[in-house]
């Protein structure tokens, strides 16, 4: 079955945690790094996205990681387990997409 | 953001922008406005999301969203049904009040754009013009068109595209089954031209048609042209007789013609411009593209004064341009927009009201909606079923509303249309449904969104207990809802500020004096046809012969004739008294009103003869000792200079001298808010007209005699038709119609606003009594009288009272002088009407809480505790 896809923001902010956990302002600079400059996760747009995920299990606060200043306003995210899942099975669908979307066009 | 966001992230955020600035000062890139309207941007929109709940709807999941909000509509719909015929008092309440509100402003929008807003019913009506002219000097605003001035400016000006003049008048159309009158408008060629309009069979006339002794010509009204030639098309080509004389049918003009009136036919005007007569015309005019009022108006008065040589009246005369609505409904401008004003306020009382009434109720059913919370239910989607109980309410109020709208400005317009010119329409169309849509959907949000989203903000603190609703917050409530309604008895003084002096403006117009007689009369008018009628001495031996006919009439008391019957128009003459001082050069030279009246006539209508002798039926028929009576203000303005005005000799134009023989008293002729001009009362056999209106006074009910009338006027002259047949009861009424209605909308609209204000006031002093039941209960038992505690319910009411009148009673004076146009007499500021509403409506709130009070009073203080 081919789904609708995550918000974009969801997505990117899922792929820039697969890494390595991340501040806020870590997440929005790879985001930002990602997608060539083209999207900015303002302050409020940011926490609100990574509440939801959060609450949909993706996501988790974690403490900070071993090598980085201590900062306690800092608050560091991680992926979770079903968040790797659901950031691998949208990948997979977006890659399916784009395969269908090349046949078409070339 | 809302707090329970801001502890959680707030920091963070903070730290994050404080990241983003160090970042971009560390690249070099400017952080200017740009950056924080973004940041502004990003973070009211995500306020806003966040408090109406989005996420909690996004958090069950990402699938099917469309379909699962469709059906969470559906079950919202449904919900809301059922949960608002569990308590129909409050569904009724509010969709009654929502009905009354929208019905009001629809019936007040069509009225309004009727006559200000919707475009005319012409090609482009956009530069369609009223022209006319006007004299300072003769103290007349327009005094209507000469031809002689139209020709001329018709051929000089340069800044219209055309131009036309018409009058108004009937004729006698002659059938096979007797004569009928019919309405003719006799109009220079280019009539149809300016308006835009093609003839519907046949061809309209020409110019070569329009000039003196022309051939006789005429266009047939669609109207006529269906009702009595069923649409039949070889009527054109075929012959009309009007007053004796045939015409014959160029073609059929369609229903737009009906600039005038529903004309039942079009004569050309066939005027000499070589003659500059009376002053007698309407004229229209239609401008060329993107030419201004004021400078056609520029334009035409250059053309009308380099005339100045020739025709010596345009020295004191000038071109009026006006827009056609400005100079037919300019008078119904500030009536209306009282009107307006009034139902405006009814709307927004109406919206605090439902709001309030909504809070409340919402209120009592906080632990419904902590416990469906509690079983998961997303704050979002309670708010958004509380909104929906809303619209569905509101949907109910708006379509009754609209329903009662269009019934309520049917009346109104039904009525109306004989007020105004036959080219304003208010035919129910698209824009009011939009209107009416609006409206309602404007009061929906308002009441519905206001306390959906205090609940939700009440429910952040949401711990799960049963005394929340008793607690402060309760209390905050009650004082939200307290300045609601404070704010509603403002709204509703004001209009009743307002209602007090139009009411005490009709009182004192209803008692106007206006100078005749007013019960028991009958009239109508006879148009003698010129050719069976040629001489003056014809007419007047008609006349008397009719008279003499109408007064042998059973029933009929006496009978006169008049040639303008009181409130009915007007024919102004210049009058000059005998050894009167020269007027000096742009001295005023007002225009005096002129009636031919039968010797019976002033003592028929009751005119009274304050000096003098009555007319009598040998007046006027000796050549060279003319009469006549002039009235109270002829007197002191033409003669003022002599001791004894009865005696002296006046004249008018180059006529004979006429001897004064009797004064009257002033009647009112132009209005009964119009101040009278000078007039006389001249003899018939003086001026023979041709064309008269028989006042007819009887015993009994008058409109019984008009079948005998007519029979009568048959008799002695076959073919001749009685029209315009009507009581002078009729004809005050028509008068006085235009403001009684709007005094009685306005007292309706300030009524519902009371209604609405004091029901608001009960609510909130009720309901505060039951959040403080605990309070209460303990103040008795540990003493409090209940007259005491009686006392302190209505002082709480009091309060909001108090300040709501002083409120409203301020703004009411303030805003008091811009009501002064619309008013005849009365003071804006009437220290009466002020007084009556400070004390009524105070009296009328007290009322409104001693019902709370003394259910508080009678608290059993026992059950109360055990209940707590």
């Amino acid at each position: 079955m081919i789904g609708r896809p995550m918000k974009p923001q969801w997505y990117h902010i899922l792929l820039a945690l697969a890494d390595k956990p991340l501040h806020g302002f870590g997440i929005q600079r790879a985001v930002l790094d990602a997608t060539a400059g083209h999207m900015t996760l303002w302050p409020a747009m940011l926490y609100r996205s990574l509440a939801t995920l959060e609450d949909e299990g993706m996501v988790e606060q974690v403490g900070t990681p071993p090598g980085e200043a201590e900062d306690e306003r800092r608050q560091y995210y991680a992926l979770t387990g079903p968040g790797r899942a659901r950031l691998k099975e949208e990948t997979d669908m977006l890659a399916e997409w784009v395969r269908a979307a090349r046949n078409a066009v070339t | 953001m809302p707090p329970a966001w801001r502890r959680e992230h707030g920091r963070a955020a903070e730290r994050l922008v404080a990241d983003m600035l160090a970042d971009r000062s560390r690249s070099g890139r400017s952080t200017g406005i740009g950056f924080w309207g973004a940041l502004a941007f990003d973070t009211a929109r995500h306020a806003v999301l966040e408090r109406v709940g989005v996420r909690a709807g996004a958090r069950r999941g990402r699938t099917d969203e469309g379909e699962s909000s469709m059906r969470a509509l559906v079950y919202d719909i449904r919900y809301a049904v059922r949960s608002l015929s569990r308590q129909p008092a409050y569904a009724i309440t509010v969709v009654a009040i929502m009905m009354m509100a929208v019905a009001a402003n629809t019936a007040v929008f069509r009225v309004y754009d009727g006559l200000f807003v919707r475009s005319l019913p012409f090609e482009d009506a956009g530069r369609l013009v009223d022209l006319d002219t006007r004299a300072p000097q003769w103290n007349l605003d327009f005094t209507g068109m000469a031809y002689a001035d139209f020709a001329a400016w018709r051929d000089g000006n340069r800044t219209f595209e055309s131009m036309a003049v018409y009058d108004v008048g009937g004729a006698s159309l002659q059938g096979v089954d007797g004569a009928t009158r019919v309405s003719l408008v006799r109009a220079s060629h280019d009539l149809a031209t300016t308006l835009g309009i093609e003839p519907v069979e046949g061809r309209l006339f020409n110019e070569s048609e329009d000039v003196p002794d022309g051939p006789l010509v005429a266009l047939l009204g669609h109207g006529l042209w269906v009702q009595a030639y069923g649409r039949d098309p070889s009527v054109v080509g075929g012959t009309v007789t009007l007053d004796d004389r045939v015409f014959q049918v160029l073609g059929v003009i369609p229903p737009e013609a009906s600039f005038v009136e529903d004309a039942d036919l079009w004569v050309p005007l066939q005027e000499d411009p070589g003659t500059h007569d009376a002053f007698s015309y309407q004229g229209v005019g239609r401008l060329l593209p993107g030419v201004t009022l004021s400078g056609a108006e520029e334009d035409l008065t250059r053309v009308h004064k380099s005339l100045v040589d020739r025709w010596s009246v345009n020295e004191v005369t000038f071109p009026v341009v006006s827009s056609l609505r400005e100079r037919y409904l300019g008078d119904a401008r500030t009536g209306l927009h009282v009107l307006v004003g009034a139902v405006g306020v009814i709307l927004l009382l109406a919206c605090a009201n439902i709001a309030g009434l909504t809070l409340v109720r919402a209120l009592g059913r906080q632990r419904e909606i902590e416990i469906r919370l509690a079983m998961g239910a997303g704050r979002g989607r309670i708010v958004r079923h509380l909104f929906t109980e809303s619209l569905v309410l509101a949907l109910a109020g708006g379509v009754a509303g609209a329903g009662v709208g269009v019934w309520l400005s049917g009346l109104m317009v039904f009525r109306l249309g004989d007020q105004f010119p036959p080219w304003v329409r208010f035919d129910i169309d698209g824009r009011l449904v939009l209107f009416t849509v609006i409206a309602t959907a404007a009061t929906a949000v308002l009441f519905g969104m206001f306390p959906a989203l205090r609940l939700s903000r009440a429910q952040a603190s949401g711990s799960f207990s049963t005394t929340t609703s008793r607690g402060t917050a309760g209390q905050r409530q009650v004082r939200a809802t307290g300045m609601l309604v404070a704010g509603q008895i403002a709204l509703a003084c004001m209009l009743l500020v307002v209602t007090g002096v139009t009411l005490r403006d009709a009182q004192a117009l209803q008692d106007v004096e206006p100078g005749f007689r007013t019960e028991g009369v009958l009239a109508y008018t006879v148009q003698l046809p010129a050719e069976r009628y040629p001489t003056p001495a014809e007419r007047v031996r008609f006349w008397t012969e009719h008279l003499e006919r109408v007064e042998a009439v059973p029933g009929v008391v006496s009978a006169g004739a008049t040639t303008i019957l009181p409130l009915r128009g007007h024919s102004g003459y210049f009058f000059q008294a005998e050894g009167a001082p020269e007027r000096a050069d742009g001295e005023a030279n007002p225009v005096v009103l002129v009636r031919a009246i039968s010797p019976g006539y002033l003592e028929t209508m009751g005119v009274q003869i304050v000096q003098g002798r009555a007319l009598t039926a040998s007046d006027g028929r000796d050549e060279g000792a003319g009469v006549v009576v002039v009235n109270e203000t002829f007197a002191r303005e033409f003669l003022g200079h002599l001791e004894e005005p009865v005696g002296a000799r006046v004249r008018t134009g180059g006529r004979d001298w006429w001897t004064v023989v009797a004064v009257t008293a002033d009647t009112k002729h132009y209005g009964l808010d119009e101040p009278m001009r000078p007039g006389v009362w001249v003899p018939l056999p003086q001026l023979p007209p041709s064309a008269m209106n028989i006042a007819v006074r009887s015993a009994g009910e008058p409109t019984r005699l008009t079948e005998s009338l007519r029979a009568a006027l048959t008799e002695q002259a076959p073919g001749v038709a009685m029209f315009r047949v009507t009581t002078m009861a009729e004809v005050m009424a028509d008068a006085l119609w235009a403001r009684r209605a709007s005094m009685w909308l306005m007292l309706g609209f300030a009524g519902a606003a009371l209604l609405l204000a004091v029901a608001g006031l009960y609510g909130v002093v009720s309901y505060g009594v039951r959040q403080r039941v605990g309070e209460i209960g303990i103040r008795m038992a540990i003493g409090a009288r209940r007259g005491q505690v009686a006392r302190k319910v209505v002082r709480d009411g009091l309060v909001i009272v108090g300040a709501g009148t002083t409120l409203g009673l301020a703004v009411a004076f303030a805003v008091a002088p811009f009501l002064a146009s619309a008013l005849f007499t009365a003071s804006p500021r009437d220290p009466w009407v002020f007084l009556g509403v400070l004390i009524t409506v105070p009296a009328v709130a007290v009322a409104a809480s001693v019902f709370p009070a003394r259910r508080a009073a009678s608290l059993d203080p026992m059950e109360v505790l055990r209940g707590e």
